[in-house]
């Protein structure tokens, strides 16, 4: 299992577009991922964009990535790039 | 998705006049029976009047031409070689058919010509003006372009949908299911789509066998006969067309609702839904569901953009007192 934190870097924080390009990404892999928020108060599947969207992640927002399979060093370098990345839309 | 077949060339044959209903307009062929399959491409009417005066410059073979009652006056008004002869120039020109209208006996030489010429004449008691509206509305939707699509056409919520997908996939089972919750057959599998006005397109099926359905295992049956008249409809505008495809994990579908896509029919568009089918997944329901999407669409509310509207002022908030209850 990898467990790893990120923050939203991007100005619109976690919205529609980007949500469903971390979903997309995420269903790649066979790993179980969840992301967290507060402590884990809030837990939701990355492959369900519902979840993601109802995560409310604004910019700013900490959250944990928990990653846990086969594929889970690839998916968590996936995801975490992305994040990084703020979603490949801004510069 | 298949593509659609290219459209026929709109023409039609005088024998179609047979089939205008009777309520419209109700037409007795006089005479001229061996011209039945005189060809017509126009809806529109032509008027024989100024053609009997002597001027059949402008006369088009097909068309139907009208002789109404200012025509029926002013034949009479004329001697019998002068009627004799206007009628003969007439016939020099190749004409489709003739309507004419009141209940009197037209002129001999009228009906005599057109036996000769092959050229059928219609009787009807209706004014002309009722005959200028009724037979180009008529012709219209018998000349307009049609082609033919593989799918079940449905009505789900009094709105027409179209089910596309490959053979086997399920779309006459998801017809049945829709059935079965009280929504209406209107054909399977050869969905026969004609242009009806500018910008809509009406859906039928092959008459004769219009209400008849393949199920594997069951064979062909019939829907009508079976459920009863209430769940078939003989023709319906399509509104949205949905197209079912088999569930491939690799691949990645719309999660947000917010694409919009559209289906061209004889160049109309039919907004499109892309639906994958897996177990576990009830097609009818999702139908019925994206159907009810689609009224809410139509009357200017988009259920997903909604959503989304709240999100963003969600995300604007930026604190973590939204999950604070």
């Amino acid at each position: 299992m990898i467990r790893t934190t990120l923050r939203i870097k991007s100005e619109l924080g976690l919205h529609a577009r980007a949500a469903a390009k971390l979903v997309k990404i995420a269903s790649r892999f066979e790993s179980d991922i969840k992301l967290l928020r507060l402590n884990g108060d809030i837990q939701v599947d990355a492959k369900s964009i519902l979840g993601i969207l109802l995560l409310a992640a604004s910019k700013g927002t900490e959250l944990e990535l928990v990653i846990d399979g086969k594929d889970e060093e690839a998916a968590t370098e996936a995801l975490v790039e992305l994040v990084e990345d703020r979603f490949g839309e801004e510069q | 998705m298949a593509s659609e077949e290219k459209p026929q060339t709109p023409t039609t044959s005088v024998r179609v006049l047979e089939q205008v209903p009777e309520q419209r307009l109700k037409l007795k062929l006089l005479a001229g029976a061996d011209g039945l399959d005189n060809k017509i491409n126009s809806p529109r009417i032509q008027r024989l009047g100024l053609a009997f005066s002597g001027y059949v410059d402008y006369l088009d073979d097909g068309m139907v031409q009208l002789v109404g009652q200012t025509e029926s006056n002013y034949l009479t008004t004329l001697g019998r070689a002068a009627r004799q002869a206007a009628i003969e120039r007439v016939f020099t020109c190749n004409l489709s058919c003739l309507v004419i209208t009141g209940n009197l006996r037209p002129p001999k030489a009228l009906l005599g010509n057109c036996d000769r010429f092959n050229v059928p004449i219609f009787q009807t008691d209706v004014p002309s003006s009722v005959v200028i509206r009724e037979i180009p509305a008529f012709l219209e939707e018998q000349l307009a372009p049609t082609t033919t699509v593989h799918g079940v056409l449905m009505e789900v919520f009094g709105l027409g949908v179209l089910l596309l997908g490959p053979s086997g996939i399920g779309k006459s089972e998801c017809g049945l299911d829709l059935i079965l919750r009280g929504h209406r057959l209107v054909s399977d599998d050869l969905v026969v789509i004609r242009k009806f006005g500018a910008d809509r397109v009406l859906g039928s099926g092959p008459t004769d066998f219009q209400f008849h359905m393949e199920l594997r295992g069951l064979g062909i049956i019939d829907i009508k006969e079976l459920f009863g008249v209430s769940v078939v409809s003989p023709k319906k505008i399509l509104d949205l067309a949905i197209d079912l495809v088999r569930w491939d994990s690799g691949k990645e579908y719309d999660r947000l609702g917010l694409e919009e896509r559209s289906y061209s029919l004889l160049e109309v568009p039919v907004p499109l839904i892309t639906m994958p089918v897996a177990s576990g997944r009830n097609l009818a329901t999702l139908v019925e569901v994206a159907v009810r999407i689609q009224m809410l669409k139509s009357q200017g509310y988009s259920p997903s953009s909604d959503f989304f509207r709240r999100l963003e002022t969600r995300l604007k908030a930026s604190s973590d007192d939204v999950w604070r209850v």
